[in-house]
């Protein structure tokens, strides 16, 4: 065990710094903001993403063969702690990098792999994923969307929902079911399909933050050629359950820090300027408690990931340990979030450009967009099922 | 950077695990102090007691990484606290001794033959050492230590008081004159916990521990007990969740196993990320302590607040799995979840920890935003 850094290390450390202090505009986290507009704010984040792709910085961990830097475990921790520093944005394409990459990378033929992870890692294509249905969340493997393979083509027809990104996105990777005779895992394949093919309809969907960031995705015998399967016909389950593993796993925990740990951050300055009363409201005993547990608890979101890192650098499954990385990482900021809210005291319902609003009321909203936490990437619930019955062997 | 531990300490835990496994008595549901002293003497035999004094002492040389988790499998099987307590002496010893301490007491230390108690929670104390109030005045020693472990048997006391500039940590041999020892009653008599009054004791000339830096030795104290008794508390949450989940999947009613109610289910789920939660933060913060890292107060306090919290949790669950036979006399869950209590409150609560936490967050992000601000 060591978290000492060697002198490359550190370089790789100061390179980003510099880099990232160049690429942020001036003010960047004090004064100067991401757009309000929901729009815009995707547009921008777009833009970042383009721009760390320019400067070398997009898909770090990605082979050099596809535009990666082939970054060491350490190389990501040192990337996300600076990300952080800098407040860095978001990128929009996290699906694209975190979930679609990751898994052509895995069972993608060298011809996907060469379609498709250049314009990942450039954010030139921005990807979404078509799994859930109206009938088919938690009971994934029961999705009903068709695809009839005719003519060298498959021709797909039904409904997803909740495809987040998807107004944004060129390109869906979707699970649909390829043969309905069979038991329902079995029958399911992993296609790619173009998100301009004719045929295809999104219509937003509202959620509780009011933001509109996810979507119905109608197929209306869409063409999706052939090639652009993943793994076998009928054999999409196994390619769906890599996905899961890598949107449930420490690279994306280590990217989410990122943003819980600025948050919090920016929460504990803004709770020393505020005043309750006759106190500032960080004196307030009762809070500092929960701030410290927080604290904590955001900080192992990070150890926990670094200490999965390790174990998969010594061949360990990726699968078991997802859902405990997840079932932490969503229960830790979703508490975060509600003791921010409680600390504000009684301005805490204030948001958004309210001249009164702490924080340009930036805590509002992310607590808000907290609650789907435990819901996607698999609700807590099923998460809990899945170390009960496959870490821990207790039966179903 | 990495983020495992290496074959050696691996196998040191395994080790202490195992030797620890042939000592039954130490978890057996009554509450005899009389399973420590063979358990000790199997871990002095192994050379635990020598592998935190400097190799140029006759130990091994290592540090509080190489031995957690040989400390995390002490936990587990509820070992004498005191032989913890000579480990955080041995470590305090081994970098703020004397060289005429070092070689008074160490070679000793090593070979198990030494036995030292650590002396600092007094009656009306928080849990800072800065508050005690026993003192040394003209090299004579008052004050009344209350919960030092096995303090019967001991031969020598690591003893936490005010000298003329603040805390200090001082030795004192258990045979001086003014010394005398009370068993304590308390819900752990499986530590033989003592009071000690220290009444107008007369100090040796090299009692002081550190004389060059008597706070940072104090403060090396906090925090490498500290960061033991985290690795203890995630021992016995280990331990826990392990004894739930065997018995969701043996005991049935309705005709199935309890473990596939997901009532049952998911409790142990939690419990198992909380147990993994907490290794995280204690494996990190006994690292700050092996490298004596800048943000050792930090993680320290988070390792012990929250293995604490875990720990506590791990156990109450672990009842309520068990159902009726969770709450009986001869299953023993109860010895763990004292052994949880005692050790919350040694070196200092989670309160006290979690407190600690945020004014060294708040002080780390004042120095960041001064240093931004400084090179704008
Ligand atoms: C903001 C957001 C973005 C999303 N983005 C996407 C996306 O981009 N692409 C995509 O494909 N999907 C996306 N999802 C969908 C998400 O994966 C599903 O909502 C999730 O899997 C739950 O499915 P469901 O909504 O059908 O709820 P249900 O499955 O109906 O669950 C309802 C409740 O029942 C519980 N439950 C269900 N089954 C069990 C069980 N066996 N045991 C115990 N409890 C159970 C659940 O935990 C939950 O509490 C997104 C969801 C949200 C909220």
């Amino acid at each position: 065990m060591d978290f000492n850094y060697s002198p490359s290390e550190n370089e790789f450390r100061m390179e980003l710094r510099t880099w990232l202090a160049a690429a942020l505009p001036q003010g960047w986290g004090e004064t100067v903001f991401e757009p309000e507009d929901e729009h815009e704010r995707a547009m921008f984040r777009l833009d970042w993403e383009r721009k760390l792709h320019a400067g070398g910085w997009s898909g770090i961990n990605w082979p050099k063969e596809y535009g990666g830097r082939g970054a060491t475990l350490i190389e990501r921790g040192i990337f996300a702690e600076e990300m952080a520093r800098a407040r860095a944005p978001e990128g929009i394409n996290i699906i694209g990098h975190n979930l679609a990459g990751t898994t052509i990378l895995a069972h993608g033929t060298e011809e996907q792999k060469k379609r498709f992870l250049p314009k990942i890692i450039s954010s030139d294509e921005v990807w979404c994923q078509g799994f859930s249905e109206p009938n088919a969340g938690s009971d994934l493997a029961s999705v009903r969307t068709r695809a009839e393979l005719k003519d060298g083509k498959f021709i797909v027809n039904g409904q997803k929902i909740w495809t987040s990104y998807a107004q944004y996105a060129q390109w869906c990777f979707a699970l649909v079911r390829t043969d309905p005779d069979v038991p329902k895992h079995k029958g399911l394949s992993f296609l790619l399909i173009d998100m301009s093919s004719p045929g295809i309809t999104i219509r937003p969907l509202r959620q509780i933050s009011g933001e509109s960031e996810f979507n119905e995705t109608f197929f209306d015998n869409v063409e999706v050629p052939a090639e652009n399967i993943v793994g076998d016909l009928n054999g999409g389950w196994k390619i769906a359950m890599t996905t899961l593993a890598y949107e449930r796993g420490p690279e994306d925990a280590l990217g989410r820090q990122i943003r819980f740990k600025q948050e919090l951050d920016q929460l504990l300055i803004t709770l020393t300027q505020t005043m309750q009363g006759n106190r500032s409201a960080i004196d307030n005993p009762a809070v500092r408690q929960r701030l410290a547990r927080a604290i904590s608890e955001i900080e192992i979101v990070r150890l926990n990931a670094l200490r999965s890192f390790s174990r998969l650098l010594d061949g360990a499954d990726r699968g078991s340990d997802a859902s405990m990385t997840k079932l932490y990482w969503s229960h830790a900021a979703q508490t975060m979030y509600e003791v921010a809210m409680d600390a504000l005291g009684p301005i805490a319902p204030l948001s958004g450009n309210d001249p009164a609003a702490a924080s340009l009321g930036r805590f509002q909203l992310s607590w808000l967009q907290s609650k789907a936490f435990t819901i996607y990437s698999g609700s807590s619930e099923i998460q809990r099922n899945i170390i009960g019955e496959r870490v821990l062997g207790l039966p179903r | 950077m990495n983020f495992a531990f290496d074959e050696e300490q691996t196998s040191l835990g395994d080790t202490v695990a195992r030797l620890l496994a042939d000592h039954a008595a130490l978890v057996a549901p009554d509450l005899s102090a009389d399973a420590a002293g063979p358990a000790w003497d199997a871990l002095a035999e192994l050379g635990l007691f020598a592998m935190m004094v400097p190799e140029e002492r006759g130990g091994a040389g290592l540090g509080p990484v190489d031995l957690a988790l040989s400390v995390e499998a002490m936990g587990a099987s509820l070992a004498p606290l005191a032989a913890v307590d000579a480990l955080v002496v041995t470590d305090l010893l081994a970098r703020h001794g004397t060289p005429a301490q070092q070689e008074q007491y160490l070679p000793r230390l090593a070979a198990g033959e030494l036995r030292v108690a650590l002396a600092m929670i007094e009656k009306d104390d928080d849990d800072a050492p800065e508050s005690v109030k026993a003192k040394v005045a003209g090299g004579v020693l008052n004050g009344v230590k209350l919960l030092v472990a096995e303090g019967a048997q001991a031969d020598l006391f690591a003893v936490v008081a005010q000298s003329d500039s603040g805390p200090a940590v001082y030795l004192v041999p258990a045979d001086a004159a003014g010394v005398s020892v009370r068993a304590h009653e308390d819900i752990d008599p499986t530590c033989a916990h003592a009071a000690v009054t220290f009444a107008g004791v007369a100090l040796g000339d090299d009692a002081l521990v550190g004389p060059a830096a008597p706070a940072r030795t104090v403060a090396r104290l906090f925090d490498a007990g500290a960061g033991m008794m985290a690795c203890l508390l995630t021992g016995i949450a280990g331990r826990m969740l392990d004894t739930a989940v065997e018995y969701a999947r043996t005991r049935e009613q309705f005709g199935q196993a309890i473990g596939s109610f997901q009532a049952i289910k998911h409790r142990c789920a939690d419990m198992a990320v909380a147990v993994e939660a907490a290794r995280s933060a204690t494996y990190y913060g006994v690292w700050t302590l092996s490298e004596n890292a800048p943000d050792r107060a930090r993680a320290v306090s988070m390792a012990k607040a929250y293995a604490g919290e875990v720990a506590r949790h791990v156990c109450n669950e672990t009842i309520q799995v068990h159902g009726g036979m969770g709450f009986t006399w001869e299953l023993g869950i109860h010895r763990f979840l004292r052994r949880t209590k005692v050790i919350e409150h040694s070196f200092g609560s989670s309160v006290w920890h979690n407190e600690r936490v945020l004014t060294e967050t708040l002080r780390t992000l004042a120095d960041g935003e001064a240093a931004q601000q400084a090179a704008a």
